[in-house]
């Protein structure tokens, strides 16, 4: 195998966890709260759903195939020809993705923090630091998430704790005032992030307790869930009605933070710490495009195409949208049904045609036998 | 010449020989027990059969008043031990050398260590002679569990070493791993431990330490009962541990011997402080470049007013004062104890004042600076607090190019670069990452003895039951146990 390390199924959730939440809380809020207004909460749990059954799948792909990530066996499943053909959708996905989730990062940054730094300069130091973390492995990843994760959702809670004084219950109501429609619509966009659990798909053959992986999954999607719930919330609390007007509501929830008027305009902080999130989504996502390029191009190591995938994914992120405002509208418009359909469409299909194929494949071995 | 050959006659008939070095044999020793019995020899009872030789088992068993003798045959065996300070002593007509343990060269007595005192604890700290340092561990350990493996290491040097370990607590395979790393060592010859440590380590090019050292018998003794392997020097008086992780380098030993509340409370004010010496520069710099908003309104005027006159921008001036007391911290080390002293006056006073007064630093920087100073000496290993001292200066520098954003940059940079290491197979970060729950009793807090329970899991995973559970003291002890209710009732 390419990779030698091994990591534990709880590194996996923890991997996730991030690779899921830490842009989905930037722009998703806003477009969630467009559609579903006061039942913004309501909104991630719907979303799950699509988690979970990404979750599955990946899971029982991988039951298939133990030894084989997802670009291994579409080659498996399909024959030679087809399967490259879609492991090359995934890879140039994957590309894109990451390209896009590097843009929002760099804009992110650019928008609120550097505004004179350029976007390059931003999005390029963070490929760089990635593609050293990428290099190491998976097992470094793994510990890496172990470190920040905690941090990250010790951040969380401390915000929202600390946005308790400016928080009106009010704002939640009426629940449900248009019946459960509003909040299945904002449910759309957030799905798109939720199949990104697919990625287990790359990480589960180096899980060490494999029966584990599938519970370390769901626990992962439902922290994913209670997490952006429990956001929207509080950006729903803080700012009521105007939540959609805002490009980042939760960072500007948090600009609402000030004790004792010594304690306050730590969004620089927050930022700070977000980036660290925002690291482990990159990493992951870069350490599977380039693992599954290795495997793709049957290589023997995946360690030299590393810096080459960091330079076109810094393409990519320039090249993904012309500005911020055509990001936002390919976010909230079409991402979704690209993502649905290239994470959770095809490993469907893909898994079909293997229980179909190994079914076939049986009665033949019977009627032979 | 300080070899001394001594020719003389064993009762006036057999020649021998005597060869020592001055000054490492014991010379009233050998004139007591050796050279006096032999060449008093002639007494009644010999004359009898003066033609004969005397047998060697004749002079081993009746005259030699030595308790280590060893008997040497090869040219090069006499000379190792000479070298070591045993006198050989050689008789005509006899295939086998005698060396005699009657080696004393000067030494140091025992004394604390200065570079790792604590205020309760054992005041004892090893010495630069090995016998010294290995006594020292066989008075803590007297099981015969305790082993000691023992090899020579430099070419001309020829440096006894010591692997010292617990047989049944350590994982063979790591024995088998130090050993095949020092075997690996081909030098003219080592002077310290650090040499070893440099051969050895897993990342030659980490900044972090990866292996312990420690000059107190205590720490080496608490390590060896954890599983992990202590490597001794003759001539040094630092013994080097391994495998550690980034936490047990952050620890001291008085963390065990303090109330284990007090120790806890002492161990997170370390982990922050810890931060402080490696961020609190970069952040001054980074907040005062890119964010200023941060800063409450009037903290912001009065540094902004302290900064007026100051020509430099905060990245320059951060670093200018840094290099500054970098050098202090240097001169301060290297320099008499008397003239020391004249130099931390110069660098607080003079420096300090004169640079703000001068318009060259500004006064909250200066502050930053200090406290990032004392920020590193609450780090207990000189060689950790050294390593996150020298990494905050590519860290002022990403503050000033990024702002905050750079040193969390930087920051991802090192936790990247600690997560890849190892230490003989051991994870730099565990137990944080990989995550070991049961082993958190020991890093986040320090849990009481009675709890401590298990040792840290290191290589191997059996033999992990250090001590009896549920020893948490209680009046009730002693007392009907299974009576004890709960809640009262």
């Amino acid at each position: 195998m390419i990779e030698k390390g091994k990591i534990s199924a709880m590194q996996m959730g923890i991997m996730m966890y991030p690779t899921i939440t830490a842009t989905a809380i930037l722009l998703v809020p806003a477009i969630t709260a467009r559609y579903a207004k006061q039942d913004m909460w309501l909104s991630p749990f719907w979303a799950s759903l699509i988690g979970f059954l990404t979750v599955y799948i990946a899971v029982q792909l991988h039951h298939l195939y133990p030894q084989k990530t997802l670009i291994e066996y579409s080659e498996d499943i399909l024959g030679k020809f087809l399967g490259k053909a879609v492991g090359f959708i995934f890879l140039f996905f994957y590309l894109h993705a990451n390209g896009i989730i590097i843009r929002e990062y760099g804009e992110f940054v650019v928008g609120n923090f550097l505004s004179h730094t350029p976007l390059v300069v931003v999005m390029g130091s963070m490929i760089l630091v990635c593609s050293f973390a990428v290099r190491s492995g998976v097992e470094v990843i793994g510990r890496l998430a172990e470190v920040i994760v905690p941090v990250v959702i010790i951040l969380i809670l401390a915000n929202i704790i600390l946005l308790i004084p400016d928080m009106k219950v009010e704002n939640m109501f009426p629940i449900m005032e248009k019946g459960i429609m509003p909040s299945l619509m904002g449910a759309i966009i957030p799905q798109g992030w939720f199949t990104e659990f697919l990625l287990i798909a790359f990480l589960l053959p180096y899980v060490d307790d494999r029966n584990k992986g599938k519970k370390w999954g769901m626990i992962s999607v439902t922290a994913v869930m209670l997490t952006l719930s429990l956001i929207n919330i509080a950006v729903l609390f803080v700012l009521g009605g105007i939540t959609s007007r805002f490009l980042y509501p939760a960072f500007s929830a948090v600009r609402y933070v000030s004790i004792a008027d010594f304690l306050e305009h730590i969004e620089a902080i927050v930022m700070a710490l977000w980036v660290a999130g925002v690291f482990v989504k990159i990493a992951v996502f870069y350490y599977a495009l380039v693992l599954g390029t290795a495997q793709w191009l049957n290589l023997s190591d995946y360690r030299p195409i590393t810096f080459p995938i960091g330079f076109l994914l810094l393409l990519f992120a320039v090249w993904s949208a012309p500005n911020l405002i055509e990001l936002i509208h390919f976010l909230g418009s079409s991402s979704p049904f690209y993502r649905i359909s290239i994470q959770t469409g095809i490993p469907l299909i893909l898994l079909f045609i293997a229980k179909w194929r190994r079914k076939t494949n049986n009665q033949k071995l019977t009627q032979q036998g | 010449m300080d070899v001394v050959f001594r020719p003389f006659k064993i009762g006036g008939k057999t020649k021998a020989a005597l060869i020592y070095i001055d000054g490492l044999a014991n010379i009233e020793e050998i004139d007591a027990s050796v050279l006096i019995p032999l060449m008093k020899e002639n007494n009644a009872k010999e004359n009898e059969n003066t033609d004969q030789l005397i047998p060697v088992y004749h002079i081993l068993e009746q005259k030699l008043t030595v308790s280590k003798v060893e008997k040497v045959q090869t040219i090069t065996a006499c000379i190792e031990h000479i070298s070591d300070g045993n006198p050989v002593l050689l008789i005509d007509q006899q295939s086998e050398g005698f060396a005699l343990g009657l080696s004393n060269w000067e030494k140091r007595s025992i004394e604390e260590p200065t570079g790792e005192s604590v205020i309760r604890g054992p005041r004892e700290g090893f010495t630069e002679s090995l016998g010294t340092n290995l006594s020292l561990l066989r008075r803590k350990i007297r099981s015969p569990q305790l082993k000691m493996k023992s090899m020579k290491i430099g070419e001309y040097t020829q440096t006894e070493v010591v692997i010292s370990y617990i047989e049944g607590i350590v994982d063979q395979a790591l024995i088998r791993e130090v050993e095949s790393r020092l075997n690996r060592i081909k030098v003219d010859g080592i002077l310290e431990t650090s040499y070893i440590e440099e051969f050895i380590e897993d990342n030659p090019y980490s900044p972090f330490p990866q292996v312990l050292d420690t000059e107190r018998p205590d720490i080496v003794v608490a390590s060896l009962l954890e599983g992990r392997v202590a490597i001794l020097q003759d001539g040094t008086p630092f013994a080097l541990i391994v495998p550690v992780s980034f936490y047990s380098l952050l620890q001291s030993s008085e963390d065990y011997y303090q109330r284990f509340l007090i120790s806890t409370v002492i161990r997170w004010l370390r982990y922050i402080f810890l931060l402080i010496s490696l961020l609190l520069p970069s952040l001054y710099v980074a907040i005062l470049t890119f964010h200023q908003e941060m800063i409450p309104t009037t903290l912001l005027i009065s540094i902004a007013a302290s900064r007026e006159m100051i020509p430099f921008p905060a990245l320059v001036e951060a670093l200018l004062m840094e290099v500054v007391f970098e050098a202090l911290r240097e001169a301060g080390l290297r320099l008499p104890k008397q003239a020391g002293a004249a130099v931390s006056i110069v660098g607080a006073l003079v420096i300090g004042q004169a640079a703000v007064q001068a318009g060259l630093a500004s006064s909250p920087l200066i502050m930053v600076v200090a406290l990032t100073g004392i920020a590193s000496f609450t780090i207990p290993r000189y060689t950790t607090g050294i390593a996150l001292r020298m990494l905050r200066f590519p860290m002022i520098l990403l503050a000033g190019t990024l702002g905050l954003l750079g040193i969390m940059l930087g920051l991802l940079m090192i936790l990247t670069h600690m997560a890849t290491l190892r230490s003989f197979g051991v994870p730099y970060l565990s137990p944080m990452a990989p995550m070991q729950v049961r082993e958190m009793k020991d890093v986040l807090i320090r849990a009481p003895w009675w709890k401590l329970n298990t040792r840290p899991r290191l290589t191997r995973t059996d033999n992990i039951q250090r001590q009896g559970s549920d020893q948490k003291p209680d009046p009730d002890y002693g007392n009907d146990k299974t009576s004890k209710g709960k809640g009262g009732s």
